[in-house]
């Protein structure tokens, strides 16, 4: 019992990261229909940030607010540089997961090229234990739990009560309809980015902490778990990637407390084709239709 | 020429004819029917993995110091027929789940985490796959050819592959411009008008994926009798992106070009970083690598998106309007 309570913490704080990164993934995928794969390489790069600041002394929480920013605002250049250009170029959806595969192995091997393939981890103190209804957790991850809570519940009021979510919500489901209304398309598609860069970012440094070893090519890896989680709940739906990210975050945790360890990861993608062989459009999206590129 | 000149040259040709029988099979999914299969890589692995069992004996040969299934010692053949069947049955496995009901932007997104599973599952199995150490003294069957010296015979390999290369370029001109390749190009191009002349787009998707995974196992039978080992981590995920590269930069559809691209793409650019002054670290040569390709396709999608060699545009008859052809083409690549 006491095994499968304390795989059910791990599986909760898997869970939380997932959650930051799977929102960020899937609320920039709703909004622009780009199926974004350089978006691992965002979350390392912009862990990378947090470790040389940290490197010279910053705490890791400061560390990880300035990543956001450089998180943000590398998701920002990426899209203003090289999708947008591609999009207004005439590249279509599938040319344009091409277009983000490169981006993304570009920026991982460059990155490598400078780090090299070596391990790296960051100097911050996992915190005193708590125990909370049988739950042993370390004050780290209470916190990354809190943070995840924070900004999925940010993200979420703000799509339903800002202008700028309700901007998003109407270019996801039509952006002809939402242009026509008077919806700033580019910069609301501009903040899509940002938005999800900055949730990149802190996923990204959340997960280097949990994981405490990383290298140059962590982010890209996660990445796949991340997709699943998003997949998983119906791409496009932040509200359905929170649900997925907690789905595939405590199966993977108790499966490797009850099974391989190696093959969590297997479980989250059984759970994922499962899904959509049952249901194709995933566990919460209405849409099951070809969808064009926002320009 | 020195021995080691000979055997660089023999090298560079296999992976030549092995790069360019893969990138054909891709460009029979992707370029010719726009299927994207993100997971091509796991079954020129496959094919490479089932020659290899056929060939090595059983695993209790040489000390039992890997562990694998079956183990058979099939004379020449067959190991790599065996192999392309087995593509072909895994691609059928594959296709059937996730080409008749998904989206086909979730098809692209399942593939991809089917890879990438593939690579986890078979990296922790140790009785299936032997880990990750993968699998080695795999036999080159061109060893057994008469009684010459090791240089001719790896001669006799090479020749062989170049013969396939051949034999699979007939058989990709004969598709390619068969009242069958233009149902593929069809589905490609308009999938709804394809659908109401009661032809089935799935069921042509699912053709090809089994075609394509039946090269992409020829291809990884070739290679893994040639440098007689089989590991994991030579066929991770990113690595299918290469063959989408070769297909992007030689033309997608085109038959002549992709072979280019495979060329330039799988060969030239592994060999080109050597000669670039950035040092020999090789963690730097390996990223260079990987940034030259990803470089490449973005170039070639932004500003040459047809290819080296573009796909001929076919026209129905000069008194049919032609430029309804070109620009619907244009229209459904996305140029």
């Amino acid at each position: 019992m006491s095994e499968f309570v304390s795989a059910l913490g791990f599986g909760v704080v898997t869970a939380a990261i997932l959650a930051i990164s799977a929102v960020g993934f899937t609320l920039q995928f709703s909004v622009t229909n780009v199926f974004n794969l350089a978006f691992g390489s965002v979350m390392t790069i912009s862990g990378f940030v947090a470790y040389w600041l940290n490197q010279l002394g910053l705490d890791i929480w400061l560390a990880m607010g300035v990543a956001a920013l450089c998180g943000g605002l590398l998701s920002l250049a990426i899209n203003e540089l090289i999708y947008g250009p591609f999009i207004r170029h005439g590249l279509n959806l599938f040319g344009m997961v091409i277009v983000t595969i490169s981006v993304g192995l570009i920026a991982d091997h460059s990155l490598q090229a400078v780090v090299g393939p070596s391990f790296f981890s960051y100097n911050a103190p996992a915190g005193k234990a708590v125990n909370l209804a049988g739950f042993v957790l370390t004050r780290q991850e209470l916190i990354i739990i809190g943070i995840a809570i924070v900004l999925t519940g940010l993200v979420q009021v703000a799509l339903q009560r800002t202008r700028t979510g309700r901007a998003m919500r109407g270019l996801s489901v039509n952006p002809a309809l939402a242009r026509g209304c008077g919806v700033p398309v580019r910069r609301v598609i501009a903040i899509a980015w940002f938005v999800s860069g900055v949730l990149a970012a802190v996923g990204g440094v959340a997960l280097f902490l949990d994981i405490s070893t990383f290298t140059a090519t962590t982010g890209s890896e996660f990445l796949i778990v991340i997709i699943a989680a998003a997949v998983l709940g119906g791409v496009g739906s932040p509200r359905g990637a929170i649900l997925g990210a907690l789905v595939v975050g405590i199966v993977t945790e108790v499966g490797a407390a009850y099974w391989n360890p190696e093959l969590k990861d297997v479980l989250a993608f059984g759970v994922l084709i499962v899904v959509l062989l049952v249901r194709p459009q995933g566990l919460f999206s209405q849409l099951a239709t070809e969808r064009a590129l926002a320009r | 020429m020195s021995a080691a000149t000979q055997y660089y040259i023999a090298t560079i040709l296999v992976f030549i004819c092995v790069d360019v029988i893969a990138s054909w099979g891709l460009d029979i999914q992707f370029g010719v029917t726009g299927v994207l299969n993100f997971a091509y890589i796991l079954f020129q692995a496959f094919g490479a993995y089932v020659a290899a069992v056929l060939s090595l004996g059983s695993s209790s040969a040489n000390g039992g110091f890997q562990h694998y299934l079956v183990g058979l010692t099939l004379p020449f053949p067959l190991p790599i027929l065996g192999a392309m069947l087995a593509g072909a049955g895994l691609a059928a496995l594959v296709g059937l789940i996730t080409l008749r009901r998904l989206r086909s932007d979730y098809q692209a997104m399942v593939m991809l985490v089917i890879s990438v599973v593939a690579t986890i599952v078979v990296t922790s199995s140790i009785g299936l796959f032997n880990g990750s150490a993968g699998l080695s003294l795999i036999p080159n069957p061109a060893f057994t050819w008469g009684s010459f010296s090791r240089q001719t015979q790896t001669w006799f390999f090479v020749g062989f592959c170049v013969a396939c290369m051949l034999v699979v370029g007939l058989f990709m001109y004969a598709l390619v411009y068969s009242p069958f390749g233009r149902l593929l190009r069809g589905v490609r191009e308009n999938e709804a008008g394809i659908e109401a002349m009661g032809r089935s787009a799935t069921r042509a998707r699912l053709q090809v994926f089994v075609i394509g995974g039946a090269l992409a196992a020829l291809s990884g039978a070739l290679l893994a009798e040639f440098i007689g080992a089989w590991a994991p981590s030579e066929w991770l995920y990113p690595e299918t992106f290469v063959f989408f590269t070769a297909v992007i930069v030689g033309g997608r559809g085109s038959v002549s070009g992709v072979a280019l691209g495979a060329a330039l793409v799988g060969v030239g650019v592994q060999q080109a970083v050597q000669y670039l002054p950035i040092g020999s670290d090789p963690t730097v040569l390996a990223a260079m690598e990987w940034i030259i390709t990803g470089l490449l396709t973005l170039a070639f999608l932004w500003v040459r998106p047809q290819g080296l060699l573009p796909e001929r545009r076919r026209r129905l008859s000069r008194r049919t309007r032609p430029e309804m052809n070109a620009t619907a083409l244009e229209k459904a690549i996305g140029t």
